[in-house]
């Protein structure tokens, strides 16, 4: 059995390095139960995306402590050590330019916040929910329910299209009706319809108007504010009901068409030899 | 209607009908209310349900934590203190109360949600909106619809202000039930586009019940103690 006094670099012994580890393990313990804890605590009250960053700040904290607690047993001079992680932090820089390019990108992207976890964005031509924002990439959910993990760098470098970051948005739909409608009548009901429903805001009002005539009908501009939250499930609705609005008053929705008249020709009169 | 039961029982008021019944190894609750039936499968032995008054942000869905109430305009005086009565559209709650906090049942209303833009489209807020009329003394309401909101209204600007809407935020309001149920609010302008609202932990009336902390739809680690500043505007 090796003795616990004995050293294994310099005034460092196996106790030091015994303890060192024991107080990580226990912290990691420590911080994976308050996880668990504030989980169950806080699940119904915190939103999931907030909570799950404030758990992750709280491990961090109390590993950070139980690192800070054993440190003392290998009688490390912080000084130096600070002077060393500096040196050893300048070489891994230069090392890994593109891991440290997406650190720093995740780092601007938390002080700026751009997206948020739960927004509906589009990054370039990837589209989805985002699910996780990680220090080196965020991961999207696409709507068909892939996860897609984006390097930070190339998400603060793109476009980004965020469609929840206002509370609003506007809609806009247009229409065609047969150019015999009565379009004052149509216009009523649309709006009479698009404003009973709970999601179409008050304020900014919707609005319904004749926006001009074309060779095959009338068309009817149709527009309403909703909450960016139910946008989703509002585009799809809407149309939908203002059709069958549509089908119940007997409106003609007209289908491209064209006027053909033949001119009269008259029979090529017969010879008669 | 509201208040607190041992189940199983049977509950009539009004258009609503709320029961809970025994059935086999459970119970299950029904509720019908303006054509919107519910059925839920309750575990557990016999207990107790509670059904309050919830703020009305929930319905159809979870999309705000405002409330505005717009109501006919007043112009205040500079300097003076106006206290008027609004009515506030309610939901019903209906809660299980067990050992710990108590959870969430079912929720609806009787009153249809509309929801509006406080602000601008892309820095304002969403608000679920309704209008009221301005009363002088505490309006006759329905309790199942309705609450009824004491507005202290004190114009603290240089000028006159009119104000023709308030708005309240929902986290953590002071709601009471007995024959009514009651919320009580104070409004500070501070010029016509600055104004707090600070919501009061008082009853309207003698002898109202409170509604717990425990059964609020929206559960909230600190009561909120905060005003909500309206920053754009008291009026049109």
């Amino acid at each position: 059995m090796i003795p616990l006094d004995t050293p294994i670099y310099g005034t460092v012994t196996l106790g030091d390095l015994i303890l060192f580890v024991i107080a990580v393990i226990v912290s990691v313990i420590i911080a994976k139960i308050v996880a668990i804890y504030l989980k169950r605590a806080l699940s119904d009250r915190i939103d999931r995306g907030e909570l799950d960053k404030l758990i992750k700040v709280i491990q961090v904290v109390i590993i950070f402590f139980g690192i800070w607690f054993a440190l003392p047993s290998f009688d490390l001079d912080v000084g130096q050590l600070l002077v060393i992680g500096g040196t050893a932090g300048l070489i891994i820089a230069f090392a890994s330019q593109k891991i440290v390019s997406n650190l720093g990108s995740g780092i601007f992207l938390l002080i700026e916040r751009p997206v948020k976890i739960g927004d509906t964005i589009r990054i370039g031509n990837i589209s989805g929910t985002v699910y996780q924002i990680r220090v080196l990439s965020t991961i999207l959910k696409t709507n068909e329910g892939i996860y897609v993990r984006v390097p930070n760098e190339q998400v603060f470098t793109s476009d980004i299209t965020n469609y929840v970051a206002s509370p609003a948005r506007r809609f806009e739909y247009r229409i065609m009706v047969g150019h015999r409608e009565n379009v004052e009548a149509v216009n009523s009901a649309i709006l009479a319809l698009i404003s009973d429903h709970p999601f179409v805001l008050k304020n900014p009002p919707p609005s319904v108007y004749m926006a001009g005539l074309s060779e095959s009908g009338i068309e009817i501009v149709i527009r309403m504010w909703i909450p960016s939250m139910v946008w989703d499930s509002l585009q799809t609705e809407m149309p939908w009901k203002i059709k069958q609005l549509l089908d119940r008053m007997g409106v003609e929705i007209p289908v491209p068409q064209r006027v053909i008249r033949y001119a009269e020709v008259q029979p090529p009169e017969k010879r008669q030899d | 209607m509201f208040g607190e039961y041992d189940y199983p029982f049977r509950l009539e008021s009004g258009q609503v009908r709320i029961r809970i019944e025994e059935d086999g190894g459970f119970f299950t609750y029904h509720r019908s209310s303006d054509g919107d039936d519910v059925h839920k499968i309750i575990g557990g032995k016999r207990g107790k349900i509670v059904i309050n008054p919830v703020e009305p942000v929930n319905l159809p869905e979870e999309v705000t934590k405002y409330l505005e109430i717009r109501f006919t305009p007043m112009a205040i005086e500079p300097d003076s203190v106006q206290e008027v009565y609004l009515k506030f559209p309610i939901e019903i709650g209906v809660f299980l109360k067990g050992k710990g906090e108590g959870d969430l049942l079912d929720i609806f209303g009787l009153t249809r949600a509309k929801y509006s833009l406080y602000g601008t489209p892309d820095e304002g807020i969403i608000t679920r909106y309704y209008e009221s009329a301005v009363y002088e003394r505490i309006p006759e309401s329905d309790p199942l619809r309705e609450g009824v909101l004491s507005l202290t209204v004190r114009n603290s600007s240089r000028g006159w202000v009119e104000v023709s809407r308030v708005v309240i935020d929902c986290s953590s309001l002071y709601l009471y039930y007995k024959d009514m149920v009651s919320l009580a609010a104070q409004m500070d302008i501070f010029s016509r586009e600055i104004a707090d609202v600070w919501i009061d932990d008082r009853p309207l009336g003698e002898e109202m019940t409170p509604v717990s902390l425990f059964s609020r739809a929206r559960k909230t680690i600190i009561p909120d103690k905060i005003p909500f500043t309206m920053e754009y505007g008291a009026g049109e």
